[in-house]
């Protein structure tokens, strides 16, 4: 690896931890990309060698916020038990005890989803891969456990749950409730969820 | 320009023999600036729309602008509320109109996706901006929607008195659940260009599911 490979790499690396205290402590939109170079000790100028823009940051500070979190689910997902609703609760609730730490990040993260000017290179949220392929696992384990109904639409179930797990921070953004708060209501939309992919819509309907 | 202009009555401004000249071209001033603001907030979004080109488009300096709206924010909230209040009549008829709690629901929501993928970048500035909403704005913005979630709520509790849902059904959580992931299909509809008979057809397969644990049996 080449000196310049490295000084660059180390450069991304200052950048992106001074952002992350940086948009935790002020907020993502106090945030300027001069007040980050300062904090990380480099020149504005290096710090757009490396980004295109404060949304780029943005992207690769929670990038980087991945790999902790899926390590996190997969020391939790061998010992969880019950039910397909109790064991998505108990995923969730890793999800949420997580952002919280630094739910302003994540907050930033759901509004720059939205934001019209998207970068080629930002990673918006609610398009990782990796945690919807997991719970679409257990939604499908739950067939097999019997408490799922095969013909059930699991890509629709994944997808309800989405809207709602994220829709929840609006709670976290309005009056600051906590991973708690969350966990709590999150765990009530699980079940109804997921009752309605164990029943068969009941004869009655068709009449 | 306005998708709703058509379904909603007309009416004729209300003069009162206290509404002083002052007043009148207040008010006046006032809707000049939103339509202008509802214009460029949907032409560049929420951020590039500045208190100025808003001033300017309205004809007017930036502090007649500030005379009427302490920010942007504001500005754009009063948009927002605006469309909530003009919306509540139409949705209210397509609900009435539904033999079923699942037609009901879808009529009402048909409603909503036809007003709002006509302005999806005001949409989309709104589902950005509520991310980081002062307090005082949210519940503004609560106070309007309220109307919303009062006849979601009624089309549910008819659909138990119907007999379609359980007597157990959480009415509050289920309307919840649905209000979410219709706000979360507009997603679909800014990036993936779904129309509104996507977006309807999107939201009743998921509603059939939302429903289906809450079904009287």
């Amino acid at each position: 690896m080449g000196v310049r490979h490295t000084q660059k790499a180390a450069t991304r690396e200052k950048v992106v931890s001074a952002a992350r205290d940086l948009f935790h402590e002020i907020g993502y939109e106090e945030t300027t990309i001069r007040a980050i170079a300062e904090r990380a000790g480099v020149s504005v100028g290096s710090v757009f060698t490396t980004f295109s823009s404060k949304a780029d940051v943005l992207s690769q500070v929670m990038a980087d916020r991945i790999q902790p979190l899926h390590d996190e689910l997969m020391r939790v997902i061998p010992y969880l038990r019950g039910s397909t609703a109790d064991r998505l609760c108990s995923l969730f609730a890793v999800h949420y005890e997580y952002e919280c730490r630094r739910v302003n990040l994540f907050l930033a993260h759901i509004a720059a989803s939205f934001s019209p000017n998207l970068e080629a290179t930002t990673i918006p949220f609610g398009q990782n891969e990796l945690f919807q392929t997991m719970i679409l696992d257990m939604l499908q384990d739950g067939v097999t456990r019997g408490d799922v109904r095969p013909d059930a639409d699991l890509i629709l179930a994944l997808d309800s749950l989405m809207a709602v797990y994220s829709w929840n921070y609006r709670l976290a953004a309005r009056n600051g409730a906590d991973a708690k708060t969350l966990t709590d209501i999150m765990d009530r939309q699980i079940h109804l969820l997921v009752d309605g992919l164990r029943h068969r819509p009941s004869a009655a309907m068709a009449l | 320009m306005n998708a709703m202009s058509n379904l909603v009555p007309a009416t004729a401004p209300v003069v009162q023999p206290r509404v002083t000249r002052r007043t009148l071209a207040k008010q006046q001033t006032r809707e000049k600036v939103l339509q202008a603001a509802r214009r460029l907030f949907c032409e560049r979004g929420y951020e590039a729309a500045t208190i100025r080109d808003i001033a300017a488009a309205a004809g007017m300096s930036t502090g007649a602008v500030f005379a009427s709206f302490s920010d942007k924010s504001e500005l754009f909230d009063e948009i927002v509320a605006d469309d909530c209040r003009a919306m509540v009549a139409p949705m209210k008829a397509a609900a009435l109109a539904g033999a079923s709690v699942e037609e009901a629901l879808l009529g009402l929501f048909s409603v909503a996706h036809r007003y709002q993928v006509e302005q999806l970048p005001l949409v989309q500035a709104g589902m950005a901006v509520s991310w980081t909403r002062s307090k005082a704005g949210e519940s503004d913005l609560r106070s309007a929607i309220l109307p919303i979630m009062t006849l979601l709520n009624d089309v549910l509790r008819k659909g138990v008195d119907r007999g379609e849902l359980s007597q157990q059904a959480d009415l509050q959580l289920l309307s919840g659940i649905l209000w979410d992931v219709y706000i979360a299909g507009y997603r679909r509809a800014v990036f993936d260009d779904w129309s509104a008979e996507e977006l309807t057809e999107g939201l009743a397969a998921r509603m059939r599911l939302i429903l289906d644990g809450s079904r009287a049996r």
